[in-house]
């Protein structure tokens, strides 16, 4: 369990590594080092999403979940259909131990963006994580198929 | 047996055997008196009885008081009302708001226009900037500092915002949230507390050297100025003046009104006494400084200095000048009768006076005294009073908040509660409803009696941006919106639509299915003949399925409900979030089922968010009075229903208010503003419903009267209305199709629902599944 949870807090923290960036545009976009999630806010995110999502991140990486996950639903209140940001948010709940929860934001993630296919991966792994704890074992393994075909 | 011996003896004298016995008598005489003079002092004699007794008694009552007083003064001292606040204001470059509706909002907030924006809570605007000087604000998530920030709006958008004490640009800002309400203890008290060290040294020394000089002195009571004070009763002939100690002001704030009777006075300087005995001179200072009553704000008690100096300076404690707390001081002695908005010449009298007092005291100097005395009151204007003004929400509020904390914790315990509730939104909410109430009734001629409630949510999160639940919307009476439980008529058919278009069965319906709507009598739950008809009363023969949605084909409906069946339907009102228990009669396929307008918002809740079960919420986050954070209650969203078939029903609600029963929205909503929804009305036009959604908000209104009668008007010429006047004012955005990979859209005839040219008239377009469009064309040249 306890490896479990560090797993999930890496898969989190390197989702929301993606959005450690200067959010001035002019500065353009970087991405810090060690990055592992491919899964990045789309160019059309605003600048004060962006802000938005550094400072989830930072509660995130002081274990401040709760933080966290405030700032995602500000950022989500501006933006509704920004697809990464309820991505993350189903990884912050994956990271709490929600799965059920994570499993119906990666859905609604996934409803919203159609191209990010690294994105709609990420998502369908949370989504085999949850049905596998409900004991979904066939639906766990066809989201996890889902997942492999999309980055293929 | 002494005891009882001793009333007998008493009578003895008087009896007649008197004389007989008087030897006797006088021989034990002697005796007599000795033991009477011991059973005088004995446990046995009466007055040593009553004696003991009223001591006892006494000394009993003195225990209470103290008890009494020890736990008010050390337990819950104060009760302290919990505090609701509205969504805070986000500003960032690109959100859309205007700069009158900007300025209306630091209105609400209590932000007074300055020349100079020195101090925090002022606001300057020159063109197309406003400059604020912000007040801090502890949020859940940490703390906003005080800032001097300058916006720039341009074509109602912000382009930028500077911070100009930092000389930064903002991404972001958030304005603190305005209180919208609060949840009182019975006496409606509100306090903000302070602690002795925070208040300034002049308001001590002025206070007590205007109530009580000798307060280090005493033991609460000042036996003095009791003298003085009853000198001058006996020669006014009544109760006049008070040798109050502040511990005795304390006391009488405390527990006791203002009746001045002789009990009332002991009562007081017992416990003024216990208090002093149990406590410092310093907490005594500090809690008289907290309860004193200093005003009132229509219901709401205004105590303790604390919130005194907010209230009419806009300040904390600590930054109040002499001028201001010279006034606070004399408030003291009667807010009312000094009231400084209604009464602004006898307050500054009294201030004078105060202040000379200070200077003969030599706690300030004599210039300074006269220097003072010249200034003009500085309070800043009465405040509006928004607080109490959202009773339906506020009442959605506690109902939220009941599950998880007791009414006492709700009301006494200071706690913040965070909303999303959008006081911009309830205005336009507001006035639409009352407009738009007036105006039909009298076309209707109800006399008055048609009533009204209003739900307006977030399309993709659930939060509860307005309510309204009556038509004079501040009135708290009967709140509709989640009190009155009505047929919801035609706002049940979208389940049954998305029941047959979700169907397996060989994927057998899609948008076009033709459904047959002439007319059918069946049995229905009472063994009784059911004959629905349609709304024009015309039956529609072979009608596509889209169609019969868009225009709200009762026949078709009901047979389309008899096939698929009532289990199914029911299912899929439980995924849309309906919680009530309903009844498989047929009668429900047409609307038979009691719903409040918010267990309607929380059911289309489902479709607006796309079909994710969204429970509704009222309440963001409570944090405890020294703001740390207590409860969060977090978005929560499960997928009910398939995006593709989501996306099928959701357009042929979309077309319902382009073409179908609500088609009034398509003159009145701007051309590029998609929305979905569907109309409902009940038996003989006694309830009139619209519920719909763009992709940000959706709304849902019911009109009716309470006594249930007709109102004459359908969901198309009531409710409808009240919902156009809204969304045509509200900032709200599009609904957009998701993109769906299995999905393919086609131009269709809409009354017999094959291909069609777009330009043909009646051309609808519409998605399908792959595969399952139509294949024959009707051709329209």
């Amino acid at each position: 369990m306890p490896s479990f949870k560090l797993l999930a807090c890496l898969i989190l923290f390197t989702s929301l590594a993606a959005c450690s960036f200067k959010t001035q545009r002019e500065e353009g976009f970087p991405v810090g080092k060690g990055e592992v999630s491919q899964v990045r806010p789309p160019a059309s995110t605003t600048s004060a999403v962006l802000s938005l999502l550094g400072k989830a991140r930072q509660a995130a990486l002081e274990g401040e979940l709760v933080k966290a996950e405030s700032q995602l639903e500000r950022a989500l209140r501006i933006e509704p259909r920004n697809a990464a940001v309820w991505h993350y948010m189903a990884k912050l709940r994956l990271n709490q131990g929600k799965l059920e929860q994570a499993a119906g934001l990666a859905a609604k993630s996934n409803s919203l963006e159609k191209r990010d296919k690294q994105l709609q991966a990420d998502n369908w792994r949370i989504i085999a994580h949850a049905r596998h704890q409900k004991g979904d074992l066939q639906g766990a393994r066809q989201a996890q198929e889902k997942a492999r075909q999309l980055l293929d | 047996m002494a005891n009882r011996s001793n009333p007998r003896k008493r009578k003895t004298p008087a009896s007649s055997k008197l004389g007989s016995r008087k030897k006797k008598a006088r021989t034990r005489s002697r005796k007599k008196k000795t033991s009477k003079k011991q059973k005088w002092l004995s446990f046995s004699s009466w007055p040593v009885r009553l004696f003991i007794l009223s001591s006892f008694l006494f000394l009993a009552y003195v225990i209470y008081l103290d008890v009494t007083i020890r736990v008010q003064f050390e337990g819950k001292r104060w009760a302290l009302p919990a505090k609701v606040y509205a969504r805070p204001l986000e500003l960032y470059p690109g959100k859309k708001i205007a700069t009158a509706e900007f300025l209306h909002e630091l209105k609400i907030l209590g932000y007074r226009y300055a020349h100079q924006t020195k101090e925090a809570g002022t606001y300057a605007q020159s063109g197309e900037h406003v400059l604020i000087n912000t007040r801090p604000f502890l949020f859940w998530d940490g703390e906003e500092v005080s800032r001097q920030i300058r916006l720039r709006i341009v074509n109602e958008h912000i382009e930028r915002i500077d911070a100009i004490d930092t000389n930064q640009l903002l991404d972001i800002f958030r304005l603190e949230p305005a209180v919208i309400g609060r949840i009182y203890p019975a006496h409606n008290e509100d306090r903000e507390l302070v602690k002795l060290n925070e208040v300034p040294t002049l308001l001590v020394k002025g206070l007590l050297a205007l109530e009580d000089r000798s307060f280090f002195e005493h033991h609460g009571l000042n036996p003095k100025a009791i003298a003085r004070a009853i000198i001058a009763d006996i020669r006014a002939g009544k109760m006049v003046q008070g040798g109050s100690t502040l511990t005795q002001q304390l006391v009488k704030n405390f527990f006791l009104d203002n009746e001045r009777t002789l009990v009332r006075k002991l009562n007081e300087a017992l416990m003024s006494l216990l208090l002093e005995w149990h406590y410092d001179k310093d907490e005594i200072l500090e809690a008289y400084i907290n309860e004193i009553y200093l005003g009132q704000d229509k219901k709401r008690a205004i105590h303790g200095f604390g919130l005194a100096s907010r209230f009419y300076y806009d300040k904390p404690l600590s930054r109040l000048n002499l001028s201001q707390i010279a006034t606070l001081i004399t408030l003291v002695r009667g807010p009312s009768y000094y009231d400084p908005w209604r009464n602004p010449k006898r307050l500054i009298k009294r201030r004078n006076l105060v202040l000379s007092i200070m200077a003969e005291q030599k706690i300030i100097t004599h210039d300074t005294s006269k220097r003072v005395q010249r200034l003009a009151l500085d309070v800043i204007p009465k405040p509006s009073g928004v607080s109490g003004a959202y009773p339906a929400f506020m009442e959605l509020v506690r109902r939220q908040l009941r599950r998880d904390y007791r009414a006492r914790d709700l009301s006494a315990e200071g706690l913040q509660i965070f909303t999303g509730f959008d006081p911009t939104i309830q205005k336009t909410v507001e006035q639409a409803l009352t407009k738009r109430i007036t105006q039909l009734d009298k076309k209707h001629n109800l006399s008055g009696n048609l009533q009204g409630a209003v739900v307006i949510t977030e399309s993709s999160n659930g939060e509860v941006l307005a309510l309204a639940g009556d038509r004079a919307p501040r009135y708290a009476g009967f709140n509709r919106a989640l009190d009155a439980h009505r047929p919801i008529g035609s706002l049940v058919k979208p389940a049954v639509y998305l029941t047959a278009l979700e169907s397996k069965q060989n994927q057998k319906y899609n948008l076009t299915s033709l459904l047959d709507d002439n007319a059918l009598t069946i049995k229905s739950n009472a063994d009784q003949l059911w004959s629905p008809r349609n709304y024009d009363g015309k039956s529609h023969g072979q009608t596509p399925l889209v169609t019969a949605l868009m225009n709200s084909y009762n026949q078709a409906t009901v047979r389309l409900g008899m096939e698929l069946g009532f289990e199914p339907i029911v299912d899929t009102l439980k995924r849309m979030g309906v919680m009530s228990s309903i009844d498989p009669y047929p009668s429900m396929l047409l609307g038979a089922v009691n719903l409040s307008p918010y267990q309607v918002a929380r059911m289309y809740q489902t479709l607006a968010s796309g079909g994710f079960n969204t429970p509704l919420r009222a309440v963001r986050e409570v944090l405890a009075v020294d703001g740390s954070p207590l409860r969060r209650f977090p978005l929560k969203i499960e997928q009910t229903i398939q995006p593709e078939n989501l996306q099928l029903l959701n357009s042929a609600l979309t077309l319902v208010t382009q073409k179908g029963t609500a088609r009034y929205l398509a003159n009145v909503l701007p051309e590029t503003l998609q929305v979905a929804g569907k109309t409902g009305t009940t038996n003989d036009l006694r309830d009139s419903w619209f519920a719909g959604y763009s992709s940000s908000h959706l709304g849902v209104v019911w009109l009716g009267q309470d006594n249930n009668q007709s109102i004459g008007m359908s969901g198309s010429s009531g409710a409808l209305r009240v919902w156009a006047d809204i969304f045509r004012k509200l900032e709200t955005y599009s609904l957009e199709p998701l993109e769906l990979d299995s999905l393919t859209y086609h131009w269709i005839d809409s009354e017999n629902g094959l291909i069609t040219d777009e330009d043909c008239p009646g051309a609808i377009y519409i998605p399908f599944y792959k595969g399952t469009e139509p294949e024959q064309v009707s051709d329209c040249q």
